[in-house]
């Protein structure tokens, strides 16, 4: 053993650089994973949990949209039931008109569409939407919105891709996304955010 | 049954049988007006092809809407032929007297294809071919009214129009072509350029102080909406944004994990190394001063 490498707790000098090295991190704020502004009060990411509590509350949330098929932490529900954060779950897997029953399954058109009347009333406003890892289920939404604003489809799956990871993206995703029918997507033309205006 | 089955990602919306009570769902106004979608109308021909064709209903999207005619024969025939004289125009381009890197080959500013690009955004003004939306690569809001993004194309302006920037920092040295510069003055957009050289490794450093001065620059709300741009969007900005988000308190890891997501597959582990070694102790104190922070998330 290298008994030169141990610390002298009584030598002044070793001491000081132990104790600034081993300083208490300041707090950290931590996002979610795959966090990102969508548009005004409208965010993505991964699945929340307690860890991010101190970032969430930052946001302001009024609502939660939750696509992930699993529910959330015990825990996590009772921190959005104390702070009046409302969630919205859309595409669970005991949802009564979801089909799929895999976590990895692609979202259906109907789930979006709902999804997407969610998004378009700005009464759910600051919004975030999420899913397990923030990368398909929330960026089959998402890109279904750009389409929605007008975006070309190139743009679009260049920022489902972003989200995607090393393994990339899902084709089924992106045809999901370019053949979705936006004429389908009803809501109120007063509630719509500025963005979709 | 088969109509009621959904799932497939391949079933073809025009294959849909709209349901009951998808149909009692509608809006009574809509349905007054004759209205039978609330943004965009696509034509069942176009559906398929996935372009969102914008039609023009002042009613209830405010005047905003577009649309997207042909453009005429001769019309259409002139902006080709635009298009060819530029490319014949646009030689090779002139090696520089400097070191280059492999990776960093297409992270150079190309004054040829700028002038191509502005070329074709001519071509189209004249021929009053509008576009759907294209948002510039890489682009991202990173807080409210501060936006992210490689270096702006003229076939952007429009996107970039609904934005409503009252400014942009442009982290190139090089200057902007003459539509970039036209473009911005009839916006009244204001142009703040600090250009410093990328983290190429394992040589080059980023200007510690440029990256102060751009951070005072974004802290300012009277500068906001601005876009922060570089040439890709990558490393640059990457750097500005992951020392912002420092100022935001985030944990490193997740700043990390920002970078890599902008910069792939390009990142740059010198580039990370900036952003965790960066001293914010002025600017720190620069935005406590001013009462900058938090920044605000709308």
């Amino acid at each position: 053993m290298a008994k030169e490498a141990a610390v002298d707790p009584l030598d002044e000098s070793s001491r000081t650089a132990v104790a600034s090295l081993s300083a208490a991190p300041a707090l950290r704020i931590i996002p979610p994973l795959n966090f990102c502004p969508v548009e005004k009060q409208l965010y993505r990411s991964g699945q929340p949990s307690l860890i991010n509590q101190s970032f969430l509350e930052q946001l302001n949330l009024k609502t939660i949209l939750w696509l992930a098929s699993e529910e959330p932490m015990e825990d996590f529900l009772d921190y959005c039931l104390g702070n009046n954060i409302n969630i919205e779950f859309v595409g669970l897997i005991n949802d009564y008109s979801y089909t799929n029953i895999n976590p990895w399954d692609s979202l259906d058109e109907r789930t979006i569409k709902k999804a997407l009347e969610l998004i378009c009333n700005q009464d759910n406003y600051p919004l975030l939407v999420c899913c397990g890892m923030g990368r398909h289920r929330t960026g089959a939404v998402i890109g279904c919105l750009r389409r929605l604003q007008g975006w070309n489809l190139a743009s679009v799956s260049e920022e489902y891709r972003r989200f995607t990871g090393a393994r990339g993206g899902r084709i089924l995703v992106e045809l999901l996304i370019e053949s979705f029918d936006v004429l389908s997507v009803e809501g109120d033309p007063a509630k719509l955010p500025e963005f979709l205006r | 049954m088969m109509s009621e089955y959904v799932d497939s990602p391949f079933q073809m919306d025009e294959d849909l049988v709209p349901d009951e009570e998808c149909v009692a769902q509608k809006i009574p106004s809509l349905l007054d007006k004759g209205q039978t979608s609330l943004l965009i109308n696509i034509t069942p021909d176009e559906a398929q092809f996935a372009q969102p064709v914008i039609v023009a209903d002042e009613r209830n999207i405010g005047g905003t809407s577009t649309t997207f005619p042909e453009p005429e024969g001769p019309l259409k025939l002139r902006s080709r032929i635009g298009l060819l004289k530029s490319e014949e125009a646009t030689g090779t381009t002139t090696e520089e007297d400097e070191l280059t890197y492999e990776e960093d080959v297409d992270d150079k500013f190309d004054k040829d294809a700028a002038a191509r690009l502005h070329a074709e955004f001519k071509a189209a003004q004249a021929a009053q071919q509008k576009q759907p939306l294209t948002p510039p690569e890489n682009f991202a809001p990173v807080i409210d009214k501060i936006y992210r993004s490689s270096f702006p194309q003229a076939q952007n302006f429009p996107f970039l129009k609904k934005l409503g920037l009252k400014s942009v920092l442009c982290l190139i040295p090089e200057e902007y072509p003459q539509s970039h510069e036209e473009f911005f003055e009839q916006e009244g957009i204001k142009l703040f350029q600090l250009g410093m050289a990328g983290n190429k490794e394992p040589f080059v450093k980023i200007s510690l102080s440029l990256i102060t001065e751009a951070m005072k620059i974004l802290l300012d709300p009277e500068n906001r909406p601005i876009l922060i741009h570089c040439n890709r969007g990558k490393h640059r900005t990457g750097c500005l944004v992951g020392t912002l988000r420092r100022l935001q308190g985030w944990s490193l890891t997740i700043i990390f994990d920002e970078y890599r997501k902008f910069a792939a597959p390009k990142e740059r582990s010198m580039d990370q190394q900036f952003i965790e070694l960066y001293d914010q102790t002025d600017i720190l104190r620069y935005a406590q001063t001013h009462n900058y922070l938090p920044l605000p998330w709308d």
